[in-house]
């Protein structure tokens, strides 16, 4: 046999005294990475824990939806429509015994509970106190149980970002993060009560963070959609109206919903006005008054039920009645204003619960009532009642909370029906622009501005003025030099620039800028026949763009008097300039 | 984190039996609400019933069953438009409903929009049928069938009827009897004999199958099958009102000189009896002073044309020439032509000339 036929050996070397055996070695190194790829950085225990958020948030916004139905049976009984009696004595019982624990034990939980997420994420660092999620959890379930006109949403949005909180404090979050996961849980619960999550996120970024956050948005997708799945695994998955299919009859029905549009923002602006006038007399009223005023907002809700008890709690089953034609359209309007009565007579007082149900109730009605009239007066207007109602919801949610793309899609999501979206859209524009032009604060502003929080609007951070690169930049008043120019010539040029900073364009696109107080340095130390490129080897200035946001240049302008502004079709072709005085200016001017 | 999991697994657990009570507790109230709307329906209570499984629904939105009551009730009590609502949403989830199609077909009637309810009698036909698939299929025919006949579309009613026939079974006398009346209406007493023939199969001697066999046989010309039938029927149960329908019958066979196998000289006397029979109605008429002016003359003239034919043919040249044989037949029924038309419809004797002019003319009794 032939070495080289012989099988491979390994010998074995045998280690020095002391040393550790080199597999021993190995082992460790191995075991040393495997660790390391385990190791848990904050960025995945947050996304980890946005799943965990969602699933939390999920199953107490199940708790919290049976909770509801358990009360509103066992108060007001099976009925759609209960015994008189019991219309007036359980929402004026119910308002008396939410009073008494808001007052004494859960303050926190007045309000709907989006300004206090918000409060949470700009205020108190992303702090929610457990207290109040419980807080929010009981009082709103007798509340909107005992027929009070209010909403599960926005109090499973804040109980969302209440359960958030608590996990970031139990995992010792950065301050960041931490106010990063109050709109994640927010997201969450918000998904789980509407089970619509696309527009949970769009709410979460459209009023709460304001900004489409890389950082943000995956855990709060994450979030929205586990909760999503939770409730839909123990609820069902159905949308949470079913409508009858819509189908455009003619490009001319749309003015019939435009026509929406323009009532639904009338609407809308005096339910805000109701709100906004009324909320601030009675807090101002003494304070053993709170114990009284939901009991007796329940009574005059009660009194109203006697007639209406369409108007009692969230109203979602009556959504789905006006969806299938079964009002006429002069009852569809008197049940819309009667919801904005006893929404507002609810509201006003303080009493826990949220405003997103009320919206799409008095919505649909109004909607509805649109379509009934003008059906009756217009049978060439195609659509039934069923469709008006449908926009009408979108429409009051964007007129009213002020949330346009949100309005769009909860549409859509609640009710499965993508058909519908072309009028939707139509009429939530010019909603929401109607109630922007004559309501110039969106109402969560101003109930913020109410409570005297100075919490940021993102109506208006969207609406600002963005202030870009090609607002601040100048033309430069010599032509830049070339790395081809030889020192003798660029030191010549300096001289007689008006520039303090002299530009050096380079053929890969790189540029550089000295002062003439650097060309006079660099020609005492080389030749002056030596090409600038010979002698910047390696100088770089950052560069911008004419599209980018001014605020972003003044990332890059410290230690640099002066920064190119390039072309984005080749970064060789020179702009203009930008030093700090001139960003300066532009903010002046523009302020 | 491992605290989470535990607490979450534990979170779960409540969750799950929570709702998993809270859906029990939504379906006995479904359960409880339905009863109620149907026993409220049964008794003639449709809006009460309405508001009941209106309750029923708000706790089980997907109750197909309930919300098909509901929509009955909402016929019920005539709020068409919102049945309709109701039941196009049901009809979307379940196009091939074989009872949803029908209650659209039914809401679409009660809103006057025939064709809409013969389109969804059609998809209630074909459609599926959780109980009883083939008595559900042919009531639904049915309907049709009277829908289609009422509206006068009697071609489309008669393949539909075909369709009926198919699918009745052989030994099912009631539905044999139903389908031959309805060929009955639609003009086809030829098929509606057949019919009414397969039920009595099964019973020989239901009188009401004889009398309607006899009237199909009667229809169809078959006057011989309808003596037998009619006479039958006559035997069985006097009070059926089949003994006028019989004596017309035994007028034409009796009065009938086309009738197969009989003798030149019954022939010959029975076209002179029809020729005298049909001067004496002429008589009548012209003396009643009901014929227009239009008519008159033309009456005149055939009474004068009668006159001198009988004047110049005796009985026994009429016996001997077929050819006088065709000329007094033709006379008489140019004779009962005119009677009819200026006089109306004869009776008796009459109307048994009419049905033999009209059957020798190739035309439907």
């Amino acid at each position: 046999m032939s070495d080289r036929d012989a099988p491979f050996e390994v010998t074995p070397v045998r280690p020095a005294p002391g040393a550790p055996a080199e597999s021993t070695v190995a082992e460790r190194k191995w075991l040393g990475s495997w660790a390391r790829s385990f190791t848990v950085s904050e960025r995945n225990v947050f996304l980890l824990l946005a799943v965990v958020i969602g699933l939390f948030s999920g199953m107490a916004v199940v708790c919290f939806r049976i909770l509801i139905e358990w009360v509103r049976l066992a108060l007001l009984g099976s009925a759609l429509a209960p015994a008189p009696l019991r219309v007036l004595l359980v929402p004026t019982a119910g308002g008396l015994v939410v009073a008494f624990l808001v007052q004494k034990y859960f303050r926190a939980a007045r309000g709907s509970g989006v300004n206090q997420t918000k409060g949470a994420v700009y205020v108190f660092d992303g702090y929610v106190p457990f207290r109040t999620v419980i807080g929010k959890f009981v009082t709103c379930s007798i509340a909107i149980g005992s027929g009070h006109s209010l909403g599960p949403e926005d109090p499973s949005l804040q109980m969302g970002a209440g359960i958030a909180s608590a996990f970031g404090r139990r995992f010792n979050l950065s301050r960041d993060k931490l106010r990063l996961l109050a709109p994640v849980g927010a997201a969450a619960g918000l998904a789980a009560a509407f089970n619509a999550p696309i527009s949970a996120v769009l709410f979460v970024i459209e009023e709460v963070i304001g900004t489409w956050s890389a950082s943000a948005l995956g855990a709060i997708v994450l979030a929205a959609v586990s909760s999503s799945v939770v409730l839909r695994s123990f609820l069902g998955s159905e949308p949470m109206f079913r409508v009858p299919a819509y189908v455009l009859g003619h490009p001319a029905e749309l003015l019939a919903y435009a026509v929406l549009g323009v009532v639904g923002g009338m609407v809308s602006l005096v339910f805000t006005r109701i709100i906004s006038y009324f909320r601030p007399k009675l807090r101002d009223l003494p304070d053993w008054t709170r114990y009284f005023q939901p009991g007796i907002a329940g009574f005059l809700i009660g009194l109203i039920g006697l007639k209406m008890p369409q108007t009692f709690g969230t109203g979602y089953p009556y959504i789905d009645q006006a969806l299938h034609n079964q009002y006429a359209w002069g009852m569809l309007a008197v049940l819309g204003f009667a919801k904005i009565l006893t929404t507002s007579l609810s509201f006003v007082t303080g009493t826990p619960g949220g405003m997103f149900a009320p919206t799409l109730f008095i919505g649909a009605m109004i909607g509805g009532a649109i379509g009934g009239l003008e059906h009756q007066f217009f049978p060439q207007v195609g659509a039934s009642v069923a469709p008006f109602a449908l926009v009408g919801m979108g429409t009051f949610f964007a007129g009213f909370l002020r949330v346009p793309i949100t309005s769009v899609f909860m549409v859509v999501e609640t009710t499965g029906s993508y058909s519908i979206v072309l009028p939707v859209m139509i009429a939530n524009t010019i909603a929401y622009v109607i109630s922007r032009k004559y309501q110039e604060v969106a109402l969560f502003d101003l109930l913020a501005k109410q409570d005297n929080l100075e919490l940021p609007s993102m109506e208006e951070q969207r609406e600002q003025i963005v202030l870009r690169v090609e607002d601040a930049m100048r033309k430069l008043k010599s032509q830049p030099l070339q790395a081809s120019d030889t020192l003798g010539h660029a030191l010549g040029v300096a001289e007689n620039s008006g520039e303090e900073v002299l530009l050096v364009r380079f053929p890969t696109g790189r540029w550089a800028g000295l002062t003439k107080a650097d060309f006079t340095d660099l020609s005492a130390r080389y030749p002056r026949e030596l090409l600038l490129r010979e002698v910047l080897p390696t100088a770089r200035l950052p560069v911008l763009h004419p599209d980018q946001r001014l605020d972003d240049a003044l990332r890059f302008i410290p230690g640099h008097t002066l920064l190119p502004v390039v072309s984005r079709a080749g970064s060789r072709k020179l702009e203009g300039v930008l030093s700090l005085p001139d960003i300066l200016a532009a903010y002046q001017k523009a302020t | 984190m491992l605290l989470s999991f535990i607490l979450l697994a534990l979170f779960f657990v409540i969750t799950a039996a929570l709702a998993r009570a809270y859906h029990m507790r939504e379906e006995g109230l479904v359960e409880e609400w339905s009863e109620k709307g149907k026993s409220d329906l049964a008794t003639g209570e449709p809006a009460k019933a309405f508001e009941d499984f209106r309750n029923a629904l708000s706790y089980g939105p997907e109750n197909r069953f309930v919300e098909l009551r509901l929509a009955e009730a909402l016929l019920a009590d005539g709020r068409y438009a919102e049945a309709r609502s109701y039941l196009l949403a049901l009809w979307e989830s379940a196009p091939g409903s074989g009872e949803v199609s029908l209650d659209l077909a039914h809401d679409s009637l009660r809103l006057g929009n025939v064709n809409e309810a013969i389109h969804y009698l059609g998809d209630a036909i074909l459609g599926s049928w959780e109980r009883e698939p083939a008595l559900n299929r042919r009531n639904v025919r049915v309907e049709l069938c009277e829908l289609l006949l009422s509206h006068g579309r009697t071609a489309d009613a008669q393949a539909e009827i075909a369709g009926l026939a198919a699918d009745t079974p052989p030994g099912n006398a009631p539905q044999r009897e139903e389908t031959g009346r309805f060929f009955l209406r639609a003009g086809e007493p030829d098929r509606a004999l057949v019919e009414f023939e397969a039920a009595l199969h099964v019973d020989p001697r239901e009188s009401k199958w004889l009398a309607e066999a006899g009237q199909a046989a009667f229809q169809a010309g078959d006057y011989s099958r309808a003596e037998t039938y009619l006479s039958r029927a006559v035997r069985e149960d006097p009070s059926l009102g089949a003994q006028q329908s019989l004596e017309l019958v035994r007028d034409v066979l009796a009065n009938d000189p086309f009738y197969l196998g009989l003798s030149e000289e019954e022939v010959a006397r029975r076209i002179a009896r029809d020729l005298d029979q049909g001067l004496a109605r002429l008589r009548a008429c012209q003396a009643s002073g009901t014929p227009s002016s239009l008519s008159l003359p033309a009456l005149q003239g055939l009474a004068k044309d009668a006159q001198d034919f009988q004047k110049r043919v005796s009985r026994r040249a009429l016996e001997r020439s077929p050819q006088e044989q065709n000329d007094a037949i033709q006379l008489t029924f140019k004779i009962v032509d005119a009677t009819s038309k200026g006089c109306g419809p004869g009776t008796g004797l009459d109307q048994a000339l009419e049905l033999i002019e009209k059957q020798s003319q190739g035309r439907a009794p």
